[in-house]
């Protein structure tokens, strides 16, 4: 990729936020649009759960009613996440085929969160990449990711910690078998955020725009400020309605 | 009868199977889990596939009648879901 389009940080409601990912998509698979990095938060919190998974089997619904926590399936496969007000999101999507990202789906993911990684140690903090899907600080989480190649594209996000409000973990109904091998016996246990490990508070925007540097650097592409188009707008209402649907979230 | 199997592989991937099944053949396949098959249509396809097969033909269904045998799973072998389905089967 020669230049990759930058949406800087927006809090979007979590029908919303995945019903922009996906009209980008469509966009950027058609060539239309370029390669595209998004930044984005979450509000109201929310548990996104991944595209296999059964929604009474990861949610406590009844705890996310009465939090008014959202629940939004994903486009992408992968586990159930709980968004909270302190996570900064990103989506990468590219075209497929573009060399910048390896046809190879393990590759890809060690690619693409390179950027991550590499911003994370501009910050201070010795992050490292663990396969599948992950990037760990001294064995804990502080950022996982998601794949999906639709629409003749590559579209990933993920999360970044840079805070979490942990009450809200109660949403998820946690497989103990799930943390067994990652020396943890609970999702506390095996998170952490960017407070926790610098003891200070970060912006969004700030950290955002680093991710975006080292996009940049990493892609060795040139980085240019937009918005989304006026046909991705207008893909968004009837997606985001999609997501908001019952019969999208209890598909599994 | 309906039973299920849950197995976790190593990088942390946990995949369920539920299989409805009356005398090896099977009525229904849900193949659940916070795994990743590309493209993610193909584990619709699966179960669609499977509905009304003898517990013989899973393998050859999921090794070659889905997608020609193109998908990508990413925290599980396919060999892995063919057991787990064939073990469910009554």
């Amino acid at each position: 990729m020669e230049w990759l389009r930058v949406i800087d940080f927006a809090v979007g409601d979590p029908f919303y936020n995945m019903a922009v990912d996906e009209a980008i998509a469509r966009c950027v698979g058609s060539g239309r649009r370029p390669p595209t990095l998004r930044l984005y938060g979450w509000s109201p919190s929310a548990v996104s759960i991944g595209y296999f998974q059964e929604v009474l089997e990861e949610v406590d619904l009844d705890f996310c009613k009465s939090k008014g926590v959202e629940v939004v399936r994903r486009l992408t496969g992968g586990g159930a996440v709980i968004h909270t007000a302190g996570e900064l999101t990103y989506s990468l999507i590219a075209e497929e085929g573009d060399p910048a990202v390896p046809k190879d789906i393990q590759e890809s993911y060690a690619r693409i969160c390179a950027p991550i990684v590499a911003a994370l140690r501009k910050l201070g903090v010795d992050a490292a990449f663990r396969p599948i899907n992950d990037i760990e600080v001294q064995g804990r989480k502080v950022s996982g990711s998601a794949q999906t190649r639709r629409f003749g594209t590559v579209l990933q996000h993920g999360t970044l910690l840079l805070d979490m409000d942990f009450t809200q973990l109660s949403a998820l109904r946690v497989n103990a078998e799930k943390l067994k091998d990652k020396g943890a016996t609970d999702v506390r246990g095996r998170v952490t955020t960017l407070k926790e490990i610098l003891r200070r508070d970060l912006s969004k925007e700030r950290v955002g725009a680093l991710v975006a540097e080292e996009f940049g650097r990493g892609f060795k592409c040139e980085l240019v400020r937009g918005s989304a188009s006026k046909e991705e707008k207008g893909l968004v209402p009837e997606l985001a309605e999609r997501y908001r649907s019952q019969e999208w979230l209890f598909r599994r | 009868m309906e039973r299920s199997a849950v197995r976790k592989f190593s990088g942390g991937k946990l995949l369920k199977v539920t299989v409805r099944s009356e005398g090896g053949v099977i009525q229904e396949v849900r193949i659940t889990g916070d795994f990743f098959v590309h493209p993610e249509d193909a584990v619709e396809e699966m179960e669609r596939a499977l509905r009304g097969a003898r517990v013989t033909a899973v393998r050859g269904i999921l090794k070659e009648g889905v997608e020609g045998g193109r998908i990508i799973t990413i925290g599980f072998k396919l060999d892995d879901l063919i057991s787990m389905i064939e073990g469910c089967v009554g």
